[in-house]
């Protein structure tokens, strides 16, 4: 018995290497997809592709999805869905233009996006915690259609123009580089962009509630008999959720300078996708911030890559599709390689 | 109550007294006693049904008794959760195990418990100091295992057994509760898990096996309890009882199984 | 992340902006895909025969997301930005926030004109139909059809839009002048499947309704399925609005009584026009209007 466990002890190390490698190919392979798409794009719309203007373009078009997919992310890896993202940035963006129209100092108005999103995730997770729905499914559905429908209520359904320049800054302000010409700028979105995925990746790594997070999706029964507040985490993974949706608002609100009423219809679709594009597991447990943003990547390059091209906006539709099922079952037939090894 | 725990010849650590337990109008649990010594295991048998999980989630936390009470080194206490039991030092073993297969194993055995430090009502994980205290622990009860960093999902039955175990006894657990920890293991792990049990024994560590396999119960036990219809029904040092007689008691039968042993007598 | 943020900052540092182009390039940026519409394969046809005829190269694209997907619209108008066109005709998927891109266009020097219905950003032609009054065309030729003080309904489309505003409110106001009783006035967001459902509804309600006036021919449609339905199609008259092909074939048939027929084509053709004028120095008024043409049993056959 002794011998024998000093011989699984012994083991060879290069077992479990080859297992972080091929986690390292999980986690990080969809970023060679984006790399190909670029040299594709590059290649195929030499004059344009690469041009400072469009690549400024591309961190701009993608910044909305790009933070709807962080917040879907969070629910996600606790095998979550939230559905109501889209509807969440639409009331955001009303209420914080209306706000503004009021004469609201901007300070302020900055915070309105991000209150209101966090407020009704709450609604969700409480909704999902104590009312125990059966699936986040059905709660965010809910919602889904109940917040567009207060957004149209509140609005009558009119788009409310003229936010001002310093609510708008986050959106649309650019920091010029000192070199590069008039295009070459870094856009403010950009910065927030990277702050918010630096920080998620580093809360969702380092701090024990972002484990947890991975824990209530991996096996919820054991974050709970680990003595941890499931109920808590669900509630606060949809609060981040609309956290998210509303900071997108924000950034919609600068990007259009307008409230408009029917901002975000079908969003929660697109980052639900990049999110999936990305490598985590709808199952839950499983996913990287590198990855969503990949997936992100992925989406806003096809999209600008055929634009470029002038190709049908139908075949974007057509390719995202096929794109998503192609991830997962490389990913499936990642797993199942891993397995057999 | 001093008196009585004082009046004990060794100091008894878990003492369960008169547990009731009712979900509605049945009754899962009437009068149930439960003694538990330092370095003591005790197997807790009982057909299925019988009350013995529902005697075990009452233990650890996770149910409240209707009626009767939990003494710990004589001190009586109430639990309200899981996490009360984990600070009175009870630490329980599920059968499905409990562990989050994503991730890895030393996150697995301070789940809930990282250590790191506090930053406004956050814990910022401490994860090398997780790791290398993973690593000692394990090493203590010579559980091998490639990397503290693989994922439990990727570990064979007695090494998630072996890695349950870990995590119960991580922080200074006085008793450990399993339930059938080899009932889903390979032949050639149940040995390892089954020494396992032993070495905390040595460490002083109480323990309550509950377990169909005879063959487990008289390798590892102490003593040995049959719950039958949720009472108390027989109770006796290893030493003094035989494997029918235990059959015998968890289908209700006393002195029947023994009966056949007499039978030459007779 | 932080490789990809160097990768695009390395890419901003080395590699200078797309040029400038010689020949004209004009995009028409449409409310909807041509294929998902045919009012709007109408414009395109209109703007792309223009092109040719003038030499121009034009380029017609809808959102990814159909009608109302403001982000998709703004980043297909950046995209044609960086390929350095010069004329923009846009249907503005939100009047308000279009604006800011539209200024940015307007920034890089590019010449623009709305194209169907007028955006919040001043200054700038539109070239379409004047829709109120279009739409009292709709109202009048009820009023003459059916008894004063009869029930009849209004199908609104998206009021977020100019418009739908426009058209709820010219319809509205000829109605209640000829003391028609509105029984209903609702949104069926401008969707043939939400006609019909609103339709239903409206039926259920008001069993008497002698006439429905549907904001364009795609509820107009869906109005029609519903009242087959509850075989009341010979009871309620029906008015649409847009003259799309389907609408013609409904009107020849005798289902659809009659279309206000906007012209997409010359949108399309008139909007690359105006675009064309505005390069060359031409001064143009606020607003070119396309017309609008009453579609009835006479005149339906040219406009399948």
């Amino acid at each position: 018995m002794a011998d024998k466990s000093h011989s699984t002890a012994a083991a060879p190390p290069h077992e479990f290497q080859r297992s972080l490698r091929s986690r390292l190919l999980e986690d990080y392979g969809i970023l060679l997809v984006v790399v190909a798409m670029g040299a594709v794009l590059a290649v195929m719309q030499p004059e344009y592709f690469l041009s400072a203007q469009n690549l400024t373009n591309i961190v701009r078009q993608v910044g909305m999805n790009a933070l709807l997919a962080l917040g879907l992310y969070i629910v996600i890896v606790t095998a979550g869905i939230d559905l109501s993202v889209g509807s969440v940035m639409a009331l955001s963006i009303m209420l914080l233009a209306l706000s503004d129209k009021a004469g609201a100092p901007w300070p302020l108005v900055l915070l309105i996006g991000p209150a209101v999103g966090t407020f009704i995730g709450i609604i969700n997770g409480l909704g999902l915690t104590l009312l125990k729905l059966p699936h986040p499914f059905i709660m965010t559905l809910g919602t889904l259609n109940a917040v567009r429908g207060i957004c149209n209520l509140v609005t009558d359904g009119r788009p409310v123009s003229g936010i001002s320049a310093e609510v708008r800054y986050l959106g649309i302000g650019d920091i010029p580089l000192p070199f590069g010409g008039e295009f070459a700028v870094i856009p403010v979105s950009a910065i927030l962009l990277l702050v918010c995925y630096g920080g998620v990746a580093w809360f969702m790594k380092k701090v024990a509630l972002g484990r947890h997070i991975f824990a209530v999706g991996g096996n919820p029964q054991a974050a709970r008999v680990s003595g941890i507040n499931v109920n808590g985490v669900l509630v606060f993974v949809y609060a981040a959720s609309g956290f998210f949706a509303g900071l997108a608002a924000l950034l919609m609100a600068g990007r259009t300078g307008s409230g408009y009423p029917n901002l975000g219809i079908g969003a929660e679709l697109d980052a639900i996708a990049a999110v999936i594009i990305g490598g985590a597991s709808f199952f839950g447990g499983r996913g990287t911030v590198l990855g969503v943003f990949a997936g992100v990547l992925v989406m806003g390059l096809l999209r600008n890559g055929l634009n470029l091209m002038n190709i049908s906006a139908f075949w974007q539709q057509t390719l995202i599709g096929i794109i998503i099922i192609f991830a997962v079952w490389i990913d499936v037939l990642r797993r199942s390689s891993g397995v057999r090894t | 109550m001093q008196a009585s725990a004082g009046s004990g010849n060794e100091a008894l650590l878990l003492e369960a007294r008169g547990i009731t337990k009712y979900f509605g109008a049945v009754t899962a649990l009437e009068g149930v006693d439960l003694k538990l010594s330092q370095g003591e295991v005790l197997g807790v048998v009982g057909d299925n049904g019988a009350g013995k999980s529902t005697l075990m989630k009452v233990l650890s936390g996770l149910f409240r008794p209707s009626e009767g009470e939990i003494l710990i080194q004589g001190r009586p206490v109430h639990f309200h959760s899981p996490r009360d039991s984990h600070q009175a030092g009870i630490e329980m073993v599920y059968q499905d195990l409990a562990l989050a297969g994503n991730m890895p194993i030393f996150e697995n055995i301070y789940l809930g418990r990282e250590p790191g430090r506090k930053v406004g009502g956050l814990t910022i994980v401490d994860h090398a100091q997780s790791r290398k205290l993973a690593a000692e622990h394990l090493n203590r009860l010579q559980i091998h295992v490639k990397s503290v960093d693989q994922n439990v999902e990727d570990l064979s039955g007695g090494q998630r057994q072996a890695v349950a175990i870990a995590r119960a006894t991580a922080f200074d657990a006085k008793v450990v509760i399993m339930d059938e920890p080899t009932a889903a293991l390979a032949i050639k792990e149940v040995g390892k898990v089954l020494d396992l049990i032993k070495r905390l024994k040595d460490h002083g560590v109480g323990v309550i096996l509950i377990s169909h396999r005879m063959d487990d119960v008289f390798y590892v036990c102490d003593r040995v309890m049959a719950i039958f219809h949720g009472r108390n029904f027989a109770e006796a040092p290893l030493a003094s009882t035989n494997r029918n007689e235990v059959i015998g008691w968890i289908m209700g039968t006393k002195g029947h199984a023994s009966g056949l042993a007499h039978d030459k007598v007779h | 992340m932080k490789l990809k943020q160097l990768l695009l900052a390395a890419c901003v540092v080395f590699i200078s902006s797309g040029g400038a182009f010689s020949a004209d390039k004009f995009a028409v940026i449409m409310g909807n895909n041509p294929s998902a519409n045919q009012f709007w394969a109408k414009v395109e046809q209109g703007a792309l025969e223009k092109g040719k005829e003038l030499g121009i190269e034009v380029t017609a694209l809808g959102s990814p997301g159909g009608e109302g997907d403001v982000a998709g619209q703004i980043a297909l108008v950046e995209d044609q930005l960086t390929k350095g066109i010069t004329g923009l005709a846009i249907a503005p998927a939100d009047p308000a926030a279009l604006v800011p891109t539209i200024e940015k266009a307007l920034k890089q020097g590019v010449k623009v004109v709305y194209i169907d219905r007028p955006g919040e950003l001043g200054g700038i032609t539109y070239v379409g139909t004047d829709n109120e009054p279009a739409a009292a065309l709709g109202g009048k030729y009820i009023c003459d059809h059916v008894e004063k003080g009869s029930e009849v309904a209004i199908l609104q489309g998206i009021l977020a839009i100019v418009n739908g505003r426009a058209r709820a409110k010219g319809s509205h106001d000829a109605l209640a002048a000829c003391g028609m009783n509105i029984v209903a006035e609702q949104t069926a967001e401008w969707d043939n499947a939400k006609g019909q459902a609103v339709t239903e509804n409206i039926l259920t309600a008001h069993p008497n309704l002698k006439a429905l006036f549907a904001s364009n021919d795609n509820m107009g449609m869906g109005a029609i399925e519903a009242l087959k339905g509850a075989k009341m199609l010979d009871k309620v008259i029906v008015v649409g609005f847009d003259g799309n092909p389907e609408a013609a074939e409904s009107i020849l048939k005798g289902e659809m009584a009659i279309s206000i027929a906007q012209r997409p084509f010359n949108m399309g053709a008139i909007g690359v026009e105006s675009l064309a004028k505005l390069i060359k120095g031409e001064t143009l008024p606020p607003v070119v209007d396309t017309g609008a043409e009453v579609v009835d049993k006479s005149n339906a056959e040219k406009y399948k």
